[in-house]
């Protein structure tokens, strides 16, 4: 009965979460943001995998990471996170540490929403389809793919 | 029948109580000032006349801590001078670690601890609690933890670190900043709340990381956040009840400013109504910052505070044409009304971030053969200030870190600097090779003088960088930083001294250069000729005043950025403590948080800090030597 539930909660958040994609990710979307569905921690129940959630349709697009690059100068997030995301008043974007979880949606989560030690809830101001730019700009750094990269 | 010598002490007692009459309270209070020799100084204190050693080569204009150390430099003047003898050159040697505590916050350790009563008290980085430790139990338990829980927002506000530079005492209270922006009143006994008071708000920016001075019934705290757009100012508040009295803006209108009719400034730059906003270009001195995160000094002779104001807001000089005031400045006020008796920009329209909100150090002293009372301030820019605290005058600018070349020097009748135009920043250009980087020839830690050497010792950084000012957009609560900076070891093969700078002969006597990394640390001078202060790989120092020989040091297991106080103990014997905890600016490499593959990293400062993370982890002790 318990596995049914779980197994009928999965479906439903597969579905929210592919709903999610469609909506989000459509080049010059500039409605508001309802943040996507994204389990930060683990999901309850035993070796049950996280949803993977929505992802930046830029990753690999290099027009959409230099724009990345522009919009993370644009709105100041280098300010505060390093001139190539490397930290500074909030964490490091180039390193192997995710505080609020390491996939596409849990960035634009924390982009959209904001958090509590002072990340503002970018969600209120910039274009969803703008987050996804940035998303795809910080999954670049420090890879070959990173536009711009540091010298 | 009274005898003569009775009749004669009634006579004396009456005419003491008709004069006590007479005289109203504030009068006798500026009598004192007239001669703070005489008045007797606090407990745990000399009067300025008693710590004046014999051929001093400077006079102390407030009573120095004797004992107990209850201002953030220990006395007003901030000399951070103590007259403890007991731990001498021929002794330090034998210096050895009495004891060490951990607050258990891995971040910063700036500023100092305070000694009253037998009791030292910490203020810890964010969440800024407040231990009591007493130094009759070294081992046991805290007396108590005060917890005031800040609003976690500010973090994320705080420019380099969630810093706090320390606590003052008075009328059986501890006072402090909270990061968020809240002044808290502490009883002393039972680390009870006295009283709390909201003087920013975190969400747009500001934060708190300075220490407070008291003055009498007064406390006065300034503010940070210049890269956030956030208006510099200085708050003055009852130290009974937590009142705001007054705030006096660095920049906006002479009534923000807190100019009037006594405000009369040296130089013809910096006179003038309406300065603060006539200046700015774009009306830019709404987010203009003049943030006061530094220290605050006071001369009870006079009757004026002084404290100097950080960058102006954004760091694209384009954006805001003009000089800028009243950033970058030193201000001279009256402590009552707010009301500034001077002010003089020593950066007009400030290229580099070259905050001036160091230590003002007062000191009495002859110059070129005059009698005259000084100002010395070891600018952030490279340039060493005499001024006279009176009138603000420039008696001598002259260049203490060597490779300082952003100018060549300053022109005394005029109170301009002499730029170099080749090392101007500008919107689209990369300008390389400017010396001092922004983090300062010194940062905010502070220096220390000695009256038995009349030197003033500094802990001087060797940082250059390349500097790209980039247009900017001010939205409230984010970084408004405009400019892509990154920082280097300058040439020389060193990057950081501890100088000790003849302040009479404006040269330095001797240095004690570190090859990898800046001198962040504040330092100590005493009576007994040894002169203290830390590295950033944790070398906790005891040096010769006058000759610079270390003799004694330890190696403490995090990097040094706090100030060494010295204190007599319950055993009537003198002790030095010292913060182990890297954080800050450019100690803020160190943490976890903060990646070196981007040199541009933590505003620029990571390019300067290559092997930071393998000598120093962060840190959070506290350190008490004794013989």
């Amino acid at each position: 009965m318990q596995t049914r539930f779980v197994a009928l909660l999965l479906a439903v958040i597969a579905l929210a979460v592919t709903g999610c994609e469609n909506r989000s990710a459509t080049e010059g979307d500039t409605s508001p943001i309802n943040p996507t569905y994204a389990a930060v921690g683990p999901i309850p129940g035993t070796n049950q995998p996280n949803p993977i959630g929505p992802t930046s349709p830029y990753i690999n697009d290099a027009v959409g990471l230099q724009e990345g690059r522009r919009l993370f100068v644009w709105y100041n997030c280098y300010g505060c996170h390093g001139g190539h995301g490397g930290g500074g008043m909030g964490p490091s974007l180039r390193d192997q540490d995710w505080i609020y979880g390491a996939t596409d949606a849990d960035i634009f989560n924390s982009i959209a929403q904001g958090r509590a030690h002072g990340m503002p809830a970018w969600g209120t101001r910039i274009p969803q389809d703008q987050v996804w730019k940035i998303v795809a700009y910080i999954k670049s750094l420090n890879t070959s793919r990173e536009p711009d990269p540091p010298r | 029948m009274l005898s003569r010598f009775a009749r004669f002490c009634v006579a004396l007692l009456l005419a003491g109580i008709a004069v006590w009459i007479w005289i109203p309270p504030h009068a006798a209070r500026q009598i004192a000032h007239a001669d703070s020799a005489a008045a007797a100084p606090p407990s745990g204190y000399d009067s300025a006349a008693q710590a004046t050693p014999a051929n001093a080569a400077f006079r102390f204009v407030s009573p120095v801590p004797n004992g107990d150390w209850t201002e953030p430099a220990g006395d007003l003047a901030n000399t951070r001078y103590s007259p403890l003898n007991q731990i001498t050159v021929s002794n330090v040697k034998n210096l050895r670690q009495i004891a060490t505590f951990s607050d258990g916050i891995p971040h910063g350790h700036e500023g100092q601890p305070l000694v009253v009563n037998n009791t030292m008290y910490i203020v810890t980085p964010f969440p800024n609690n407040l231990i009591a430790i007493d130094l009759k139990n070294l081992t046991g338990p805290a007396k108590w933890i005060f917890q005031p829980h800040p609003n976690p927002v500010a973090v994320g506000k705080a420019c380099c670190d969630t810093v706090n530079r320390g606590a003052a005492y008075a009328d059986g209270m501890i006072v402090y900043q909270l990061l968020d922006n809240h002044v808290v009143a502490v009883d002393a006994t039972t680390g009870k709340q006295a009283w709390r008071t909201a003087v920013g708000n975190a969400y747009n920016g500001e934060t708190a990381t300075g220490a407070p001075l008291i003055v009498k019934d007064k406390v006065y705290v300034g503010n940070s956040g210049g890269e956030l757009g956030v208006r510099g100012k200085l708050t003055c508040l009852d130290l009974k009840t937590g009142k705001v009295l007054w705030v006096a803006y660095s920049q906006g209108p002479d009534s923000d400013v807190r100019i009037g009719p006594g405000f009369h400034p040296f130089y013809k730059k910096d006179q003038g109504a309406n300065l603060g906003v006539k200046t700015w270009g774009n009306d830019l001195w709404q987010h203009g910052g003049g943030t006061i995160w530094g220290w605050i000094s006071y001369d009870p002779e006079l009757n004026l505070i002084y404290y100097g104001t950080g960058n102006p807001g954004v760091w694209d000089p384009d954006m805001r044409p003009g000089s800028d005031h009243w950033s970058i400045s030193i201000f001279a006020r009256d402590p009552d009304t707010g009301y500034a008796r001077w002010a003089y920009q020593i950066e007009p329209h400030d290229n580099y971030d070259y905050d001036e909100i160091m230590e003002n150090i007062l000191v009495d002293m002859d110059w070129q053969g005059k009698p005259r009372k000084l100002l010395l301030h070891p600018a952030r820019d490279g340039f060493y200030f005499v001024l006279d605290r009176g009138t603000g005058e420039v008696l001598s600018a002259t260049k203490f870190v060597d490779s300082t070349n952003w100018a060549t020097g300053f022109d005394l009748k005029t109170g301009l600097p002499e730029k170099v135009q080749d090392k101007a920043t500008h919107e689209g250009n990369v300008t390389m090779g400017i010396c001092p980087s922004s983090t300062g020839a010194k940062e905010v830690v502070p220096s220390a003088v000695s009256p038995i050497t009349g030197y003033n010792y500094i802990p001087t950084h060797n940082t250059c960088m390349n500097y790209q000012a980039l247009p900017a957009n001010y939205i409230a609560g984010a970084a408004f930083l405009g400019a892509s900076v990154k920082m280097y070891p300058g040439p020389g093969g060193y990057q950081g001294a501890l100088v000790a700078w003849d302040i009479k002969n404006e040269k330095p006597v001797w240095t004690i250069k570190d090859p990898t990394f800046p001198v962040y640390s504040g330092v100590l001078a005493t009576a007994g000729n040894v002169v203290f202060y830390g590295t950033l790989e944790g070398w906790f120092r005891a040096v010769d005043a006058r000759t610079g020989d270390i003799l004694w040091q330890q190696k403490l297991p995090s990097g040094i950025v706090g100030d060494p106080m010295t204190y007599i103990g319950p055993d009537g014997k003198q002790y030095i403590a010292i913060y182990s905890g890297i954080g800050g600016w450019m100690g803020s490499v160190a943490f976890p948080t903060i990646s070196m593959t981007d040199p541009y990293a933590a505003l620029g400062v990571v390019g300067a800090m290559n092997g930071i993370k393998q000598v120093s982890p962060p840190g959070s002790n506290i350190f008490i030597f004794g013989l």
